[in-house]
């Protein structure tokens, strides 16, 4: 859709009618765009966690008789690290088309915007 | 210390990520050790077999490889890294986390003296032990100290997490440098704090090493309390994002 128009939307001395919009801010655009809303993570490993205490709570926390699960929950975790590292690398390569905002905001700010003439 | 925070911070990206700079400026934690190399300085290649290697034996790859290295800027290797036969890692960062104001000679030889009283004691319960127990007896040094770090390390830590104006512990998985790193810790704050005032450090580690060996000893109930505290704990594991 187009910009909606700004024609007799504010107060103006030129505006006989009321004023439509009372912007707190000057509308000049600004050479930065909001941070993405982070995605609410979730803990990772919990069944393996789970499994690894319920084992160590019958062998009174011998890590010898508990070997696989711990083995388990390290795989686990590592597995969950790489992919940690792998959406965090693809984050910042890419935002499905756009660039991310860290990268935009340089961008914006090597062509500032110009509210003044000179 | 500072960089273990910076690398802390940097995990946080999820979470507000404006206040990230802010936290880097500090002065708490500031980075004050940084290294000098920029991202384009490759480490050095300390293993002789490497080089030894005769050219008919490489594949294309490692051909490349080498090619590549001759046009690529390298890092000075450290003073403490050698091609020795003698060189263990896990030794030389336990030795560097003994040293206490830059005395590498001094915490190098409460090492060597300590891996020898190691040795010496189980000497001592060799010879004065039976043939069948002969065969279970470990006299190599090194393999006791791996193995005694090798026991203590923890396989679940604890980290405080701010939920609704309280911190909690929660229990989380550990990367494995940082489980090696709370071992030698662990040990070393065990072995300064709870010894006697005439008592020789490398006595003292000695006798915690062979504790620790065996799988008892106040190293590793340090280890157990841990884990008992994330057992506790478990029900906070929600509270985790990552």
């Amino acid at each position: 859709m187009a910009t909606p128009s700004l024609r007799g939307r504010l107060a103006r001395f030129g505006n006989p009618r009321k004023p439509i919009l009372k912007p707190n801010k000057p509308l000049i655009l600004a050479n930065r765009v909001g941070e993405r809303r982070r995605e609410k993570g979730e803990a990772t490993c919990i069944t393996e966690m789970s499994v690894m205490m319920a084992c160590w709570k019958q062998n009174e926390f011998r890590d010898e008789a508990c070997k696989k699960e711990i083995q388990d929950f390290f795989d686990c975790a590592s597995r969950a690290e790489a992919a940690r590292k792998v959406r965090s690398i693809q984050e910042d390569l890419g935002e499905l088309g756009s660039l991310p905002p860290k990268k935009l905001n340089k961008l914006l700010n090597r062509f500032p915007n110009k509210p003044h003439v000179s | 210390m500072a960089a273990s925070a910076v690398t802390a911070v940097r995990g946080w990206s999820g979470l507000l990520l404006g206040v990230r700079s802010v936290v880097l400026r500090l002065p708490g934690l500031t980075q004050v050790r940084w290294s000098r190399y920029g991202p384009e300085y490759q480490d050095p290649q300390i293993d002789k077999g490497y080089f030894r290697k005769p050219l008919a034996a490489l594949t294309e790859e490692e051909k490349y490889e080498r090619e590549l290295r001759k046009t690529q800027v390298i890092k000075a290797a450290p003073a403490t890294r050698t091609s020795s036969v003698f060189e263990d890692p896990v030794i030389s960062k336990f030795t560097n986390m003994m040293m206490k104001g830059g005395n590498k000679i001094l915490a190098r030889s409460l090492m060597t003296q300590t891996l020898e009283a190691v040795k010496r004691k189980q000497f001592e319960k060799y010879h004065t032990a039976s043939a069948e127990e002969q065969a279970t007896i470990e006299r190599n040094p090194y393999t006791i100290f791996h193995q005694a770090l090798k026991n203590c390390e923890p396989v679940i830590g604890l980290v405080s997490i701010l939920k609704g104006g309280h911190f909690y512990q929660v229990p989380v998985p550990l990367a494995d440098q940082r489980r090696r790193f709370l071992a030698m810790k662990w040990m070393i704050t065990e072995c300064r704090e709870k010894k006697h005032r005439r008592m020789l450090m490398p006595e003292k580690l000695s006798q915690e090493l062979l504790e620790a060996f065996h799988n008892r000893g106040p190293v590793i109930k340090r280890k157990h309390d841990m884990h008992k505290m994330a057992e506790a704990n478990r029900a906070l594991a929600h509270y985790r994002w990552w």
